[in-house]
């Protein structure tokens, strides 16, 4: 009697449920997941467009607006007399090392930071005019928007006449 | 004799713990759930993105209205093409696409910027009735990297004549 007890005692006490389908399933969409996210590697430059260009207000502002030129070649020039790129060279192939150095502005860079340090001498922000012409690669130009990004400048005006 | 015996039960009993396992399975599927939500931006495979060296993360979508700028379609690759004239057929000549609130794309071409400027107002009106800041509120301009400069600033004309000034550039990280 007492060993027919003892059995159904531990029968009851035991109800397993099968855990392994569900960490499986679990499983498989944590990876899913996973690998969702690492897919979203779309980045960003954060540009703001002053609602004011310079030329419309009627003070003159304390520190000269730096200019830069974007010619169709995607020869970048600053203050329309100091190339700091030269034309941009179509037939380089992308991953090597010609066309990762056409891509960067180091001059330009550096001119912008000498700018930023000016204005902040005098406690402004610092003014960037970007001129563009129509036909430039978008490719050019957000090297530029790259290299003010690098020199933190986070506010440009945009010229949209041909300066061609 | 009796010792042996519960040894062996011993043995048999010997489970492993699943529930801080399944605990901490959660949490990570949550987590990442979360996270592919909230960066998420349509995106439109047709527009090869540029790269740029100092590009920092989009880390919320949320007051984005995304806007597309084609290059010619004769400048994509053919899968490219191919989704560019299935997606844009009801709109020849699209140079900006645009997602409505329904997901439905929009195709305006390049002498329709008064439209793609009132539909940049409508949205920004719809986001604004749905207490998302102002400063928030900007342009994310996925631009092909061979579209021609003057196509990104008729999108950004548009987009200053509807009253938004904050653009996005869209890149990628460069290689």
């Amino acid at each position: 009697m007492a060993r027919h007890k003892q059995i159904k005692t531990e029968e009851q006490g035991e109800p397993e449920m099968e855990i392994s389908s569900m960490i499986d399933c679990c499983f498989l969409l944590l990876i899913y997941f996973l690998v969702a996210t690492s897919l979203v590697s779309e980045k960003k430059l954060d540009i703001s467009i002053p609602a004011q260009t310079p030329e419309s207000s009627n003070q003159k502002p304390p520190v000269d607006p730096g200019r830069i030129t974007v010619k169709t070649d995607g020869s970048v020039a600053w203050n329309d007399d100091l190339v700091v790129a030269e034309a941009f060279n179509p037939d380089a192939k992308p991953g090597t090392a010609e066309y990762r150095a056409q891509r960067r502005l180091d001059q330009l860079v550096e001119q912008l930071t000498q700018l930023r340090n000016m204005a902040e001498s005098v406690q402004t922000e610092p003014i960037v005019m970007l001129s563009g012409a129509p036909n430039t690669p978008h490719q050019r130009i957000v090297d530029v928007m790259a290299a003010l990004a690098e020199a933190r400048i986070h506010s440009i005006g945009i010229n949209t006449a041909d300066p061609e | 004799m009796a010792k042996k015996n519960a040894r062996a039960n011993d043995e048999v009993d010997g489970k492993v713990n699943l529930s801080p396992m399944i605990d901490c399975c959660f949490l990570l599927l949550i987590f990442f759930v979360v996270n592919a939500t909230q960066i998420t931006v349509s995106k439109d495979p047709s527009v090869k993105m540029p790269s740029a060296v100092s590009c920092t993360d989009l880390k919320d979508a949320k007051g984005c209205i995304v806007v597309n700028v084609f290059a010619d379609p004769e400048k994509m690759n053919d899968k490219a093409r191919e989704k560019y004239y299935k997606a844009y057929s009801k709109y020849p000549g699209t140079v900006f696409g645009v997602t409505d609130v329904n997901g439905a794309s929009i195709g305006y071409a390049i002498n329709q910027t008064q439209d793609l400027a009132d539909f940049i107002k409508k949205q920004r009106e719809l986001m604004e009735s749905r207490n998302i800041d102002r400063k928030m509120i900007r342009i994310y301009l996925r631009g092909d990297q061979d579209t021609p400069w003057e196509r990104s600033t008729a999108a950004i004309r548009s987009a200053a004549a509807a009253s938004v000034t904050n653009i996005v550039f869209g890149t990628l990280p460069a290689k």
